[in-house]
């Protein structure tokens, strides 16, 4: 027996009132028999109109939802792909930059090894004009403090000598040298 | 008038003045001693020379240091006048000319004897006669005490300049120094 035989037979019992006068129905859960017969002609009829005139637009929306997923993921692919190209770039400049980086150091490197040999070789040569310098200033100092030593002494000698020349011209000496100029003078014609 | 005329002019007139007072070889003694204190001594070169100083006190001064005895009144006059006039400047050039013209009056050539000590007497005599003897002339003889010359005697007569002074050698021992 078929589920709807089971059901109609189940339903086919119309409601009565018992001794007491309460309604009773045939079955606690199942309905009467014309409202299975009128809903399930009504059901079939919604469906079928669901069917006729809401399945295409629901078709054409979950296609038309397909195909804007589809499109995402498509979008979403060109993207990841962008993305992937772009982070290859990325690791490209990354090694790129490395690689001008370890350049920029090595010429640094090299100008900085260049300006101190320079410097070393321009500071050689200050450093021997300098001593050369020295040495000359040295001398001249050296020949300079030897005049001036040599003025120093001629000038206190000859106040020592005046001094010592004064100190010996005494009363008898000072007679001495007029009646010396005097007999020269006289002896002279 | 110029300079040389002027002090020309005030020898001129001192001479005069001493010849006719007939004082005139001690005048010009002593007048040619105090031109060579003057030319020597800064303070009394700037006591009589200052403009500032009035006349009569820088005539003071002269006669504080030649009178009492120290000169002849004559002297201290002339000097007196040539201080008192604004010529103290020229006071040495003054002299010199009147000792230059005294000379040439007695037909004598002056010869200036700079010597590191006073002569004496007989030392002058006998050193006038050696000049006299050396030069051909005779000399009116003044001698001027110069502490600078050390010792021994420098004659100056006319162009002539007999050396004997140990400045002079002095000197030229610190030259060849």
């Amino acid at each position: 027996m078929s589920l709807v035989s089971v059901i109609l037979v189940a339903t086919a019992e119309e409601p009565h009132r018992d001794d007491n006068g309460q309604i009773v129905t045939h079955h606690w859960l199942l309905p009467e028999q014309s409202e299975v017969i009128y809903g399930t002609i009504a059901s079939l009829a919604i469906f079928y109109l669901l069917y006729r005139f809401a399945g295409p637009p629901i078709k054409k929306a979950l296609v038309a939802r397909t195909a804007r997923i589809q499109a995402e993921l498509d979008a979403s692919a060109g993207a990841l792909a962008d993305a992937e190209a772009e982070a290859a770039e990325i690791r490209q400049a990354k090694g790129d930059i490395e690689e001008e980086r370890l350049r920029l150091l090595a010429a640094a490197d090299a100008e900085a090894e260049a300006l101190l040999t320079d410097g070393r070789a321009r500071l050689e040569v200050e450093i021997a004009e300098l001593e050369a310098r020295a040495a000359a200033d040295l001398e001249a100092a050296a020949g300079r403090s030897g005049d001036e030593l040599r003025s120093e002494m001629i000038r206190t000698a000859g106040a020592s000598l005046e001094e010592v020349v004064a100190d010996t011209l005494d009363d008898a000496t000072q007679q001495e040298l007029i009646e010396s100029f005097i007999q020269r003078v006289g002896a002279s014609t | 008038m110029s300079d040389e005329g002027r002090i020309d002019g005030y020898a001129r007139a001192l001479f005069e003045v001493a010849r006719a007072e007939g004082t005139l070889d001690e005048v010009e003694d002593e007048l040619f001693r105090f031109a060579r204190t003057y030319e020597s001594s800064d303070t009394l070169r700037d006591a009589l020379t200052d403009e500032m100083v009035p006349a009569a006190m820088r005539q003071k001064v002269v006669e504080d240091l030649l009178g009492g005895g120290n000169a002849t009144p004559t002297t201290v006059q002339l000097v007196s006048m040539v201080v008192g006039s604004g010529r103290g400047r020229d006071l040495p050039a003054i002299i010199d000319s009147l000792v230059q013209r005294a000379s040439s009056s007695k037909n004598l050539e002056l010869a200036e004897v700079r010597s590191a000590v006073p002569l004496t007497d007989d030392q002058q005599d006998r050193l006038k006669a050696a000049l006299a003897n050396a030069t051909g002339k005779q000399v009116n003889l003044k001698v001027v005490v110069d502490p600078s010359v050390l010792g021994g005697i420098v004659a100056t007569v006319g162009d002539t300049v007999i050396d004997g002074s140990v400045r002079t050698r002095v000197d030229q021992l610190k030259s060849r120094l």
